[in-house]
């Protein structure tokens, strides 16, 4: 009995190994699709409304920290426009570069900045969109989240968003999920 | 041990030209991705942003395991994520794999396996512990199949497997939630709604071994979902036999079970739902016949049927955005181990039930991340005796018990962990009360997933339980598990996951046949521990899955009627170490091959009496069941015909009985039950939609 378990181990375990090798050409879970994050991000450029005095030259994307949304974006920016404005992608490493823009996009990896960045972005006509979920409810006006059943959706902190100064419309408020 | 190598090599043959397949099925799916780089992917109105997807097109497999299911939970969580033990059943595995019963789809699943219980009735274990009697609870459609007087359900030839839209089932306890019948686990089937059928469904399935039919059943179904209101009618009717073999009782005396172990079922569901008030209503008609008896077979073959009503109204009541509140009615009546009166070889037995049912449950989402389940639950029991003489213990031909439950779980989701609390509390008018708690850490780390489970569960006595114990008192038995499950997702179309498992069932209620009747009682601590290790592959060209089961004794207290004398780490009926193979490969689009296979490790039971008049126990060899399938969907559209062959080796698989009474002279057990030998089978099925019949 012994010695079948032990045989019955092996050669599972030999199955399993030969899979693990043999399909390691491409080796990952269902992978984030940044396509979509951008598809949102062109349309809060799209219907968000800034104040007048920022609604000249181009619009400025900033994207704090890395991620493969940045690929897209660049991809956005050079395909799209925004209400007619060149769309420019302005990369920070860190909070510190962070310099005027119109949205600023704070990936994953910064998302532990969203309260300094609040500090310095205080009463600027910036929208602030999160990557990470929660991160509406400590500063970025809208936060990405994906629900239950993968459907992407976003989080919307009204307050935040008038802070700026900024105007979002009710058709895209019906989209998102008012915390 | 060689059958065990041929069925390794047979599984590595099997899984290596997938592995190419699969490449190819990956290059070909990026393909489906390069819509996006049109410039009107940008253009999609606010209406369309609605429905955008955070991840890639899924593979099938991340489709599947990370589809939303609630059998765990009552809150829809991803497999991965949900708080119990899970395997999850398709309804395109069940016709891939042409699936002649329940019992050829339950015996894939890791750790589940069947014995013989008495009276020619087969019914199911988990994870090496017999489970028969209301330690797994069965739904279908919601209702609670389990037979109130038992707590039984029977397998081989009964439920309707071709109606069937997915099957979840739990392997481990599901007390907290389900109550006093889901202790080791919960088998929960979904038939097709009418949105699903949207038209007319026939099917029909014929087997033949080499002596004689083993089954010919006839399934229908009728669906359409109109907006607000959707109807499904469905129904099952045909004949089966238990085997074609002949059964040799403890005794050594012999009956041909060809012709005279009928298996019939007969079965109708009505399914009504307007705008979420819905109305389910379920009959199912089992009628068997057999010879076989408790230990000694019976003069002639004698009729044993098990008649079911069910009936469920409910409506989920949404109370702003956050708070749903779900009413349901429930009325369940039946009839079960009905041996019809005048039939002079056994005992008549005419007893029914009758359990009417009110539920109340709120779900409540604070937040987000935050999800709490309340509810209440009531229950009574009337049972009736119908012989003019039978009487229950109260001296009357009646007897009445009710149960309050109450149960509570809370899900709160956060970045690291998912933890999952919960409790149901039940006080019954016969047995006091049984209080079952569980704690559940789990979470998914893109590729990485865990399950911590801990568990409380407990078996209620059934009416009859109570019936045959001494004194007429018998205690709730408890069940507590410990569980851990690791998965991986290797790649994109394959994964693995390994559980371990720890059980440990105190004061079992145990059965013991005495003479011809029934005696029940609590006795000692019984349980197992063990592993089960699961590796998938889903894909455009077809599926493999391997399993392994194990379970132990060792270092488990074993109580006399459930152990291996001679085995310390083994208990009676079911093997040690299983494995179960399932490939499937579309040739074409309209050609599917699917292998199906079991390899059970040796197992022990009684099927003689020693020189000492006791019962002699024996070991049986490892038993290899392949099976082999092919569909093919015809040119007449919706016209599909399958032809397969089961036991493709003739293997004679029988079913051990789990228990005994290895001490006693006089109540001898149940010997192995043969099932059905090779058996070829043809299955055709028609779908007519609705939609394009009117487009004609």
């Amino acid at each position: 009995v012994k010695r079948t378990a032990h045989i019955l181990l092996r050669g599972s375990l030999l199955i399993f190994l030969l899979f693990s090798k043999g399909l390691s050409v491409r080796c990952s879970a269902q992978e984030v699709d940044y396509k979509s994050y951008t598809l949102f991000v062109y349309n809060f450029i799209k219907y968000i409304e800034w104040p007048e005095n920022k609604n000249q030259g181009d619009f400025v994307l900033g994207v704090l920290g890395d991620s493969p949304v940045i690929k897209e974006l660049e991809k956005l920016a050079a395909t799209k426009k925004a209400k007619g404005r060149t769309i420019v992608i302005k990369k920070f490493s860190s909070v510190e570069q962070v310099t005027d823009c119109h949205l600023l996009y704070v990936t994953s990896s910064r998302s532990a900045s969203i309260k300094q960045l609040k500090e310095m972005c205080k009463n600027k006509p910036i929208l602030i969109v999160g990557e990470r979920e929660g991160l509406a409810k400590k500063g970025a006006a809208l936060s990405f989240v994906t629900l239950e059943d993968d459907v992407l959706k976003f989080d919307i902190n009204k307050s935040e968003i008038e802070q700026h100064n900024l105007k979002i419309p009710g058709t895209l408020i019906l989209l998102g999920l008012v915390i | 041990m060689a059958t065990l190598l041929r069925f390794l090599i047979i599984s590595v043959f099997l899984l290596v030209p997938g592995t190419y397949s699969l490449m190819r099925a990956q290059h070909d799916s990026t393909a489906s991705t390069t819509h996006k780089d049109s410039l009107d992917y940008y253009d999609m109105s606010l209406d369309q942003l609605l429905n955008v997807k955070g991840h890639g097109v899924p593979s099938e497999l991340e489709a599947l395991i990370n589809s939303l299911i609630s059998v765990a939970s009552k809150k829809p969580l991803n497999t991965r994520e949900s708080p119990s033990i899970l395997s999850l059943v398709t309804e395109e595995e069940i016709k891939a794999s042409g699936a002649r019963d329940l019992i050829d789809v339950l015996r894939l699943v890791p750790g589940i396996d069947f014995g013989v219980d008495v009276q020619g009735v087969v019914g199911i274990g988990m994870r090496g512990n017999w489970a028969h009697e209301g330690k797994v609870l069965l739904l279908l459609d919601g209702q609670e199949m389990n037979e109130n007087m038992y707590a039984t359900t029977q397998f081989g030839n009964h439920f309707p497997i071709d109606q069937i839209k997915k099957i979840e089932i739990i392997r481990g306890p599901g007390s907290a939630i389900y109550g006093g019948y889901a202790e080791y686990g919960v088998v929960n089937i979904v038939t097709r709604q009418g949105g699903d059928i949207n038209g007319l469904s026939v099917s029909g399935i014929y087997g033949q071994t080499a002596k004689d039919y083993m089954r010919r059943d006839i399934s229908i179904a009728a669906g359409k979902k109109l907006k607000d209101f959707e109807w499904s009618l469905s129904g099952m009717v045909g004949e089966g036999q238990r085997s074609d073999q002949t059964y040799t009782d403890i005794h050594g005396n012999s009956y041909n079970m060809d012709g005279h172990s009928a298996l019939d079922p007969a079965y109708a569901n009505l399914g009504l739902n307007y705008k979420g008030l819905s109305f389910r209503g379920i009959a199912d008609f089992y009628h068997t016949t057999m010879q076989d008896g408790y230990d000694r077979i019976m003069p002639a073959p004698y009729t044993q049927d098990f008649n079911s009503y069910f009936f469920e109204l409910k409506y989920p009541v949404k109370i702003g955005e956050k708070l749903t509140i779900t009413p349901k009615l429930n009325f369940k009546s039946q009839s079960p181990w009905n041996t019809p009166h005048g039939d002079s070889n056994d005992a008549t037995y005419l007893r029914t039930v009758n359990r009417s049912t009110a539920n109340v449950t709120a779900s409540y989402n604070p937040f987000r991340k935050l999800n709490i389940v309340l509810g209440g639950e009531f229950y009574r029991d009337d049972a009736k005796d119908h012989i003019d003489t039978g009487r229950f213990y109260n001296g009357t031909n009646s007897l009445t018990f009710s149960n309050y439950a109450f149960f509570f779980q809370g899900i709160l989701k956060t970045r690291f962990v998912n933890i999952i609390a919960g409790a149901r509390y039940d006080d019954n008018s016969n047995y006091g009360d049984a209080f079952v708690p569980r704690l559940g850490l789990t979470k998914k780390f893109n590729k990485f997933h865990f399950k911590l489970l801990y568990s409380n569960s407990f078996r209620a006595p059934a009416i009859e339980n109570i019936e045959y114990s001494p004194n007429n008192i018998i205690h709730p038995e408890r069940t507590t598990v410990g569980e851990l499950e690791l998965g991986y997702q290797i790649t994109r179309k394959s994964i693995l996951t390994v559980n371990f498992f720890d059980i440990t069932t105190t004061a079992p209620i145990v059965y013991y046949n005495v003479g011809q009747t029934d005696a029940y009682t609590n006795e000692g601590v019984t349980g197992t521990r063990g592993l089960e290790a699961e590796y998938r592959i889903k894909a455009r060209w077809g599926s493999v899955g391997l399993n392994y089961s194990f379970y132990t004794t060792l270092g488990k207290e074993r109580i006399p009627s459930y152990r291996v004398a001679t085995d310390s780490s083994m208990l009676l009926g079911f093997a040690k170490n299983k494995v179960n193979l399932n490939a499937l490969v579309y040739i074409t689009k309209a050609l599917s091959v699917n292998l199906t296979g079991t390899f059970y490790g040796n197992r022990w039971g009684y099927n003689s009496i020693g020189a000492d008049s006791l019962p002699a126990l024996k070991k049986f060899d490892p038993t290899l069941l392949l099976n082999l399938f092919i569909r093919y969907k015809t040119p007449v559209k919706g016209l599909n015909i399958g032809l397969g062959v089961y036991d493709l080796l003739d293997q004679r698989f029988v079913y051990i009985q789990p228990y005994a009474n290895p001490a006693s002279t006089t109540n001898l057990p149940h010997a192995p039950l043969p099932g059905p030998s090779r058996e070829f089978i043809l299955r055709l099925s028609y779908d007519l939609s609705f939609k394009n019949h009117s487009e004609k």
